[in-house]
Formats: C-alpha cells, sequence, structure tokens
C-alpha cells in the first residue's frame, strides 16, 4: 500500500480585488511506504500548502489526496500519522509531559505503554530535564523538539513534518536527521518539507522538487548525486613525498593513474567531484 | 473530546483573565456590610447582591473564556497541531465548548456555595420577612449558569466566523444585552400601546425575537430573593429551549469550523 497518494490537487487561494492566485497547480505524487522523500522548494513554492492540504487543514480546490488509502477529508486518515507543523505552537500552559500525554490517548495508547514511550522520546529530544515545565518558557528550538516529540510518541506508520529542522541548533539538526535515518531503518515513510538541500542529500531516497505551486521533478537521490560526478579530486604523493591535490575528468583518469606510477607518485586518495544536490536544485528552479 | 475538555479546563484553570475575574469573587466579603447600610431587609438585599455577584461574575467567564477559546486557539496556532491529530473538527469544538461550559457550572457550583454563606450569615444577624428558599436559589444559579452556557455557543459560533475577536467578544456582549430585552420587546409591539409602529418595525422586532436567544425565562432572581413559588412547567420548558436553541448554535458552529481553512 502507498503511504500517501495525492491525484491532481490545486489549491487556490483569494487574493486581494477578487483575484484568484494558484498555490497548488494539480499535484500527483506518490509516496511508498519505507520511503523517505524530500520535498524541496523555495519558500512560498507551495509546500507548506501540500503539506496543510495533506493533513485537511486545508480544503483543497479540486483533486485528492490519501493517506494509507484513506481520503484526508476523514479524521481517520491522520490515525498512523505522526505530524509536525511549520513553526509548531502547543497549548502554552501545558507541560511538554502534558502535551505528549494528550497526543498519546489522541492514538488511543495505553497509560503504561504512553509512559515508557513519553519517556524515550522526550530524553530522545533532550527534554527530560524541562519536562514538567510549562511550555510558556521553552526556546524556539525546545518547541520544535516537542513537535517532533509529539510526533514519534505513538511510534506511526507515516511522518509529515513540515520544516522539521527549522528553528534547531547544529546539534539538534544533526539529532533530527538521525532520527529520520532511525526511522528509514525501521520502513517507516517519512515526507518532509524542506528549503536546505543538504538536509535531502543526507537522508532522503526521493526528492520532488516544487516551485510556484508546480512539481517539476521527482527523482532518486542517488540518481542525481551519481548523474553529477563530474571528475575527481587526486591526492598524489611524489617521489620527494610532497602531497598534491589534482582535479581530474572522468575520461581521464585511467590515464593518470598510468601516468602518476609511470612518474613514481603514489596516489593517496581519489575523491569522486560531483554536483551536489544544491546544484542540480538551483538548476531545476532556475529553468 | 473528554481529553479536549480536559485540557479546557487545565487552561482555564491557569489563565490569568480566570484569575483575575475570580479575584472580583472577593467582593461577596463586602456584601454583608454593604447590605446592612440599608438598615431593612438587609437579607433580601444581601441575596441580592449576591445573585446578581455571581451573574456578573459568569458574565465576565461567558464573554472572555467563550469569546477568545476558538479565536486563541487559530490565532496562536495552536489548531494546526491539534488538528493534525485523528481529532475530527466537530469534536474539536464540541469538546472546547464542552470544557468552557463545565468550567462555568463548577463556577457557578463554588460562587454559590460562597453566596450561601454570605446569605445564612446576613440572615442570622437580620432574620428575612420572608424565609429563604435555599433550593429556590440553588435553581436560580443554576438557571443563571445555563443562560451563560447558551452565551457561551453563542460566542463559540461567532469565533468560527472570525479572523479576530472584536466579533466573538462584542457580538456577545451584544446578544446578551438584546437577549435580556427580546421578550419586553416582543410583548410591548404585540400589544395596543405599539398600535402606531410600522409593520416593518413589529416584523423586525418578532424576527429578532426568534432569531435572539430569550434570556428573560431563564431569570428566577426574584423567586430566589422573595421566596415566591417556582414555575416548574415554564422551567421545563426554559430547559428544553436551552437543550434545542444550544444544539442548533453548536451544529451550525461545527458546520461552519469544518470548512474554516487554516492558513
Amino acid at each position: 500500500m502507498n503511504a500517501i497518494e495525492i491525484a491532481g490537487l490545486c489549491k487556490q487561494f483569494s487574493g486581494k480585488r477578487m483575484t484568484k492566485v494558484d498555490a497548488l497547480k494539480g499535484l500527483t505524487l506518490t509516496i511508498t511506504a519505507g520511503e523517505v522523500f524530500g520535498f524541496l522548494g523555495p519558500n512560498g513554492a507551495g509546500k507548506s500548502t501540500t503539506i496543510k492540504l495533506v493533513m485537511g487543514l486545508l480544503r483543497p480546490t479540486s483533486g485528492t489526496a490519501m493517506i494509507m488509502g484513506v481520503d484526508v477529508s476523514q479524521a481517520k486518515s491522520r490515525q498512523k500519522v505522526g505530524f509536525l507543523p511549520e513553526n509548531p505552537a502547543f497549548y502554552d500552559y501545558l507541560s511538554a509531559e502534558e502535551y505528549i500525554a494528550f497526543v498519546g490517548s489522541q492514538f488511543g495508547m495505553e497509560s503504561v505503554l504512553l509512559a515508557q514511550r513519553s519517556e524515550e522520546v522526550l530524553k530522545c529530544l533532550d527534554l527530560w530535564e524541562a519536562r514538567k515545565r510549562s511550555m510558556r518558557g521553552y526556546s524556539k528550538g525546545m518547541v520544535q523538539r516537542v513537535g517532533l516529540a509529539q510526533a514519534l510518541v505513538h511510534d506511526p506508520d507515516v511522518y509529515i513534518l513540515d520544516e522539521p529542522m527549522s528553528g534547531l541548533d547544529p546539534i539538534g539538526r544533526a539529532l533530527v536527521k538521525d532520527i529520520i535515518l532511525d526511522l528509514k531503518k525501521r520502513g517507516k515513510c517519512v515526507f518532509f518539507s524542506t528549503h536546505i538541500t543538504d538536509d535531502v542529500e543526507k537522508v532522503c531516497d526521493r526528492v520532488g522538487v516544487i516551485n510556484k505551486g508546480e512539481l517539476l521533478v521527482v527523482e532518486n537521490v542517488e540518481t542525481i548525486l551519481q548523474r553529477g560526478v563530474g571528475g575527481y579530486s587526486v591526492l598524489v604523493m611524489n617521489p620527494d613525498g610532497k602531497k598534491e591535490e589534482q582535479f581530474v575528468d572522468n575520461a581521464d583518469l585511467q590515464a593518470f593513474i598510468q601516468q602518476s606510477s609511470s612518474n613514481h607518485q603514489s596516489i593517496e586518495q581519489i575523491v569522486p567531484r560531483r554536483k551536489d544536490m544544491e546544484s542540480f536544485f538551483l538548476e531545476i528552479v532556475a529553468q | 473530546m473528554v481529553s479536549i475538555i480536559r485540557i479546557t479546563l487545565k487552561g482555564i484553570f491557569r489563565d490569568r483573565v480566570f484569575q483575575g475575574i475570580m479575584v472580583t469573587a472577593c467582593a461577596f466579603l463586602l456584601i454583608p456590610v454593604v447590605a446592612s447600610l440599608s438598615m431593612r431587609q438587609v437579607s433580601e438585599l444581601s441575596l441580592t447582591l449576591s445573585l446578581s455577584l455571581i451573574s456578573f461574575i459568569l458574565l465576565l467567564l461567558a464573554v472572555f473564556l467563550g469569546g477568545t477559546s476558538l479565536w486563541k486557539d487559530i490565532e496562536r496556532r495552536y489548531t494546526f497541531s491539534v488538528l493534525g491529530l485523528p481529532i475530527s473538527r466537530q469534536s474539536y469544538l464540541i469538546g472546547r465548548f464542552g470544557g468552557t461550559a463545565l468550567f462555568v457550572l463548577l463556577a457557578a457550583a463554588v460562587l454559590g456555595i460562597a453566596a450561601s454563606a454570605v446569605v445564612f450569615y446576613t440572615s442570622t444577624f437580620y432574620p428575612p420577612e420572608r424565609p429563604i428558599l435555599w433550593s429556590t436559589m440553588t435553581l436560580c444559579i443554576l438557571f443563571d449558569a445555563l443562560k451563560y452556557i447558551l452565551l457561551i455557543a453563542v460566542a463559540f459560533l461567532l469565533s468560527t466566523v472570525s479572523t479576530s475577536f472584536f466579533l466573538p467578544v462584542f457580538g456577545t456582549i451584544a446578544t446578551f444585552l438584546a437577549g435580556g430585552v427580546t421578550q419586553q420587546v416582543y410583548e410591548y409591539v404585540n400589544s395596543q400601546s405599539a398600535d402606531k409602529l410600522s409593520p416593518l418595525v413589529r416584523q423586525v422586532a418578532t424576527g429578532l425575537y426568534y432569531l435572539l436567544p430569550n434570556f428573560g425565562s431563564f431569570d428566577l432572581k426574584v423567586n430566589a430573593i422573595y421566596g415566591l413559588p417556582l414555575p416548574y412547567n415554564g422551567l421545563l420548558l426554559t430547559v428544553t429551549y436551552f437543550v434545542v436553541y444550544t444544539g442548533i448554535l453548536l451544529s451550525v458552529a461545527a458546520a461552519i469550523f469544518a470548512r474554516r481553512e487554516m492558513r
């Protein structure tokens, strides 16, 4: 079964002076179970609109979306979903522990299991010490981590995360990447939006690029990275012991190795130099 | 829905607005002193003041908690996270309403106990001319609470169509003021003394009479203060009216909220 199926999804907002703004134009996308999908696009591209439509927060102008085979207009479509909204906000008069308990109860978790999972996720996200404090006093990064904790607590099959790394420090960002990689290992589906290409490169199986409400391309991350190999950076050691780094084209690598050998140079390291995800993204968006 | 009611109650207890309003309840301590200044009918006056103070506090709670509960959730973006859970919007709205309504009932009970203590104290020192009917006083407070729960339903309905707190708060206050006089206006426009009124004015007044809630029938203060017998058939009709009217308001509010875009 596909985790998320989106077919011809359109969203039109009313603008000023009776104008209509197309926020999303006929998006069709399928995300399979166990897949980590990065939804990449510049600000205002339609990423959050797509996620809000999938989560039933907005009503589509046309088209359909389903999660685990259930239409998103029904509340039960969210039964197996962990959702992190963009710049999340939670009842700030509650503590993180109380909010996690509230979320767990909404998913019908048994109290013993809920207490155990709550402890696990709060510790994992470094919120254990602050768990009893009202969220009113939390920093932006802490609120973001509560958002991740509440998405993880019921161990769902599908994760929909809107800018999960937003507001986090480098340690927090690394932690989130590790969490996503762990979810991937455990066969969970993760659909997350971002405008940071490095995040996609590190954790995603596939990437979709959206701009101005249109899905421009969907591609395997590995394919993009392979296709982008434009040569090699070779570190050679000269007979006098001096190290030197040289750039070698794809086609010239074999000849370069033979040449080095005949010159009594030893090859210390060969690193493929490729266009990264950022170049791919900029190329697509510029088209 | 029960957990939504629970967190709504928690939110109200921890809200500064609620704490501020409850400080107003300290005015109960002044009632015996103020009532004794009247020199006669001290018990009746203390009962009047107690019931009026309860009514005033419940009004503040209904307007500020009812009018801002849903609006605050949308404004502060709490709805994005809560509606991302497997909760239908209807359940969410009814849960928020249920929590606020339950709180008003709890507040009415606590304030009722405080009022009873005040009235008992003054009636001990200044025996009333007519006996104090505690059951009538209790019913009076209960019906007052029902009136304000109905007002909260109005506030919730206005919140579902509004993007600011102006409409829910001021619309609720306007509805409260209008709902308190609709019965008198209706009786006036249909009396002989209103013969000179144009048919249009009469039709508008009649239309408003049916559209706006009729709060007059919830008022049992006179019965409680002077120990008058209660019109039980009328009370049954009022309860039915409360259930039907609140049900209609919440159904319309839920239908509108289900279609609302969370942008």
